[in-house]
C-alpha cells in the first residue's frame, strides 16, 4: 500500500483513458466512438477495433444497460475493498460493456439480463466510479 | 505421424521441476537456476550444451537488452543464439523454442522459470491482481474474471455442483497423494468438502481454485537426431498450436466469446498429430479453477457444450478413468508457480509417458495432451505429446 505522503496520479491527465475519468468526476458516463464507422467500445484503444480509424471521439452514455454477467466477491484482491461486493460486466445499450459494481442490490437479487443504470459511487481510494444499480423504470 | 512436419524434428529431452512451497527463502532468478540446471541434468546436458533461452529476464524491463535485468546469457557463461521472454513457459514456450530448434536458429533449447521470496502473508498473489486502471479500481481478481464466464455457463446449463466439485475432489486427491505436492498429505476429499469450503467469487469456493506457491519447472529442447543419443527417452511434440483472444484481464472475458477458446488451437493440434481427442492417454489440463476441467472436454469435443461436468462424472478422471487428468495434482493442489506454472504440465506429460510419474502414473500413457491458460485470460494453448 502506498503512504499517504505519496501523491496521488492525476487520472483525468492519462493519455487515452484521461477524458474518461474526468467525466466521470462530472458524474457522466461517456464512450468512444468512432468518427468514421459509429462503432461504440470500451476500454479506449487507440484505434477502433472494428474499422481501425483512429478518429474516434468520447461521446455521453444513457448510462442505461443490462447484466451479462455478475460475480459476487466473498475475498478481495485487497483488504481495501469491504465484500461482499457484485462484480458485473454490464452491456450498455449504445453496443459497448464495462466491468463494474452492481450496487443498491442485494447481492443474491442481481440476475443476467436484469436492467441497470449507471451509479456514480466513491471507490476505496476516494476516486468516482460508475457503477450501476437495478433500473426501475425499465421495461 | 509422418515426421515431415517441422515439429517433428524436435524432442523434449528433459524435464525438472524444484521443490514447491508455499515460500522458498531465496530468489526467483535462483530458483529457476535450479531448475535449469536439473532439466539439462536429466537431459545429459550442460550450460555448456546450451544456445538457446526462453526465460524470463527479471529486472527493469527484462530482457537482454535491458541493462540491470538478470543475464542468462552471462549466467550461463556463452553468447546465445536464440533467446525468447515473450511467454517463456508451457506451452508457447515449448512451441517457440521447437520453432527455433526446427528452424536452426539454435540446437539445445532450455525454457525454464518460476518464483520464490516473493510469496508474502497476502491471501493473493499480485500477479493475480490485475492493474489495469478498469480492473483494479472495482476490486477485481484473476479467480473473478473467470467467475464472470463461469457464471453465464451456470446460467445457461446449470450444471450439478456436486459432478462439478468432484472434479476437484479428484484432482486434489491426486495431489494429496503426490509427495512432491505442495498439498501432499492433505485429504482426502470429497465434494461435498469442496462445496462446503469458502465461497471466494460466485461459484467458485476455496477448493475450487488453484493455489500461489513458490518453485520453478525447466524443459530441454532439442533435435530429435541429438535426442536420441542422450540417456532420457525422447518425448515428440506431436502437434501444437495457440490461441491468443485479448489482452488478459483489461476487457472482462464474454462467455460467449471464450468458452470455446481453444478449439481451433486443438484442432490444429490434433491434425498434425493425426490423433483425435479420444487418443490421449492422460491429460495436464490447465486447472485454474473446475470449471476451466469441464470447459476443456467442451472445448475438445468429447462431450456437448453444457455436458461436461456429468460427462466426466461418467467417464472418470483417475488414473482407472477414461480420461485420467492432472496425474500430479495440478494447479489445486501440487503447485502454481507464477512464471512456470505452465510448464509444470509439461513435466508432468513428459514423466507420464516416460512412465516415471510415481503415485499418478497412467499404464502405458503413450499420449498426452497439456493445456495452458484458458477463458478468462482469454488466451488458451494445447501441445500433444507422445513416446517418439
Amino acid at each position: 500500500m502506498e503512504g499517504p505522503t505519496v501523491e496521488r496520479e492525476d487520472r483525468t491527465q492519462r493519455p487515452l483513458t484521461g477524458e474518461f475519468w474526468a467525466a466521470v468526476d462530472r458524474g457522466e458516463l461517456v464512450r468512444p466512438v468512432c468518427g468514421d464507422c459509429g462503432q461504440s467500445f470500451f476500454v479506449p484503444q487507440f484505434a477502433c477495433p472494428r474499422c481501425q480509424s483512429i478518429r474516434w471521439a468520447y461521446e455521453p452514455s444513457s448510462g442505461r444497460g443490462r447484466v451479462y454477467s455478475h460475480t459476487t466477491i466473498h475475498r478481495p484482491p485487497t483488504p481495501a475493498f469491504d465484500a461482499p461486493y457484485v462484480l458485473a460486466d454490464v452491456d450498455v445499450e449504445e453496443g459497448w460493456h464495462l466491468l463494474t459494481w452492481i450496487v443498491d442490490c442485494e447481492p443474491d437479487h442481481v440476475a443476467i439480463d436484469m436492467a441497470v443504470t449507471v451509479r456514480f459511487v466513491t471507490g476505496p481510494d476516494g476516486h468516482r466510479l460508475p457503477a450501476f444499480a437495478p433500473d426501475e423504470t425499465a421495461r | 505421424m509422418s515426421g515431415s512436419h517441422p515439429l517433428h524434428r524436435v524432442a523434449i529431452a528433459g524435464v525438472a521441476a524444484t521443490e514447491m512451497a508455499r515460500h522458498l527463502d531465496t530468489t526467483s532468478a535462483e530458483i529457476s537456476l535450479r531448475a535449469a540446471r536439473a532439466a539439462l541434468d536429466d537431459a545429459g546436458l550442460t550450460v555448456a550444451d546450451v544456445d538457446g533461452v526462453a526465460a524470463r529476464w527479471p529486472g527493469p524491463g527484462g530482457t537482454v537488452f535491458q541493462p540491470g535485468s538478470a543475464d542468462w546469457a552471462e549466467v550461463f557463461g556463452r553468447p546465445l543464439r536464440w533467446v525468447c521472454d515473450t511467454y517463456p513457459q508451457g506451452v508457447p514456450g515449448a512451441l517457440d523454442a521447437a520453432a527455433a530448434v526446427a528452424a536452426g536458429l539454435c540446437q539445445t533449447a532450455v525454457v525454464f522459470g518460476g518464483q520464490a521470496g516473493v510469496m508474502g502473508g497476502a491471501s493473493v498473489a499480485d500477479y493475480t491482481r490485475p492493474d489495469n486502471e478498469f480492473i483494479a479500481c472495482w476490486g477485481s481478481l484473476t479467480a473473478a474474471q473467470f467467475a464472470l464466464v463461469a457464471q453465464v455457463y451456470r446460467h445457461r446449463f446449470a450444471p450439478d455442483p456436486e459432478c462439478v466439485a468432484a472434479i476437484a475432489a479428484a484432482i486434489r486427491n491426486a495431489g494429496s497423494a503426490n509427495p512432491a505436492a505442495v498439498m501432499t498429505g492433505r485429504g482426502p476429499f470429497t465434494a461435498a468438502d469442496v462445496l462446503s469450503s469458502p465461497m471466494v467469487a460466485e461459484p467458485f469456493r476455496l477448493l475450487d481454485l488453484c493455489l500461489a506457491t513458490e518453485g520453478a519447472a525447466a524443459m530441454v529442447l532439442t533435435t530429435a537426431e541429438r535426442a536420441r543419443d542422450l540417456p532420457q527417452p525422447p518425448v515428440a511434440i506431436m502437434g501444437g498450436g495457440s490461441e491468443w483472444h485479448r489482452q488478459q484481464y483489461v476487457n472482462p472475458p464474454r462467455y460467449d466469446e471464450v468458452w470455446s477458446l481453444g478449439a481451433d488451437a486443438a484442432q490444429r493440434a490434433f491434425e498434425l498429430a493425426e490423433l483425435s481427442p479420444r487418443d490421449v492417454d492422460v491429460f495436464e489440463l490447465y486447472d485454474i479453477n473446475t470449471y476451466e476441467v469441464v470447459r476443456q472436454f467442451e472445448m475438445l469435443g468429447l462431450c456437448a457444450v453444457g455436458e461436461g461436468a456429468d460427462y466426466l462424472a461418467e467417464a472418470g478422471i483417475g488414473t482407472n478413468g477414461r480420461h485420467p487428468l492432472n496425474t500430479d495434482g495440478g494447479l489445486l493442489s501440487y503447485s502454481h508457480i507464477g512464471w512456470g506454472g505452465p510448464t509444470l504440465k509439461i513435466v508432468e506429460a513428459v514423466r507420464q509417458l516416460r512412465g516415471t510419474a510415481g503415485p499418478g502414473q497412467v499404464a502405458d500413457a503413450e499420449v498426452a495432451l497439456v493445456t495452458g491458460a484458458g477463458a478468462g485470460a482469454q488466451y488458451h494453448n494445447v501441445m500433444i505429446l507422445g513416446r517418439s
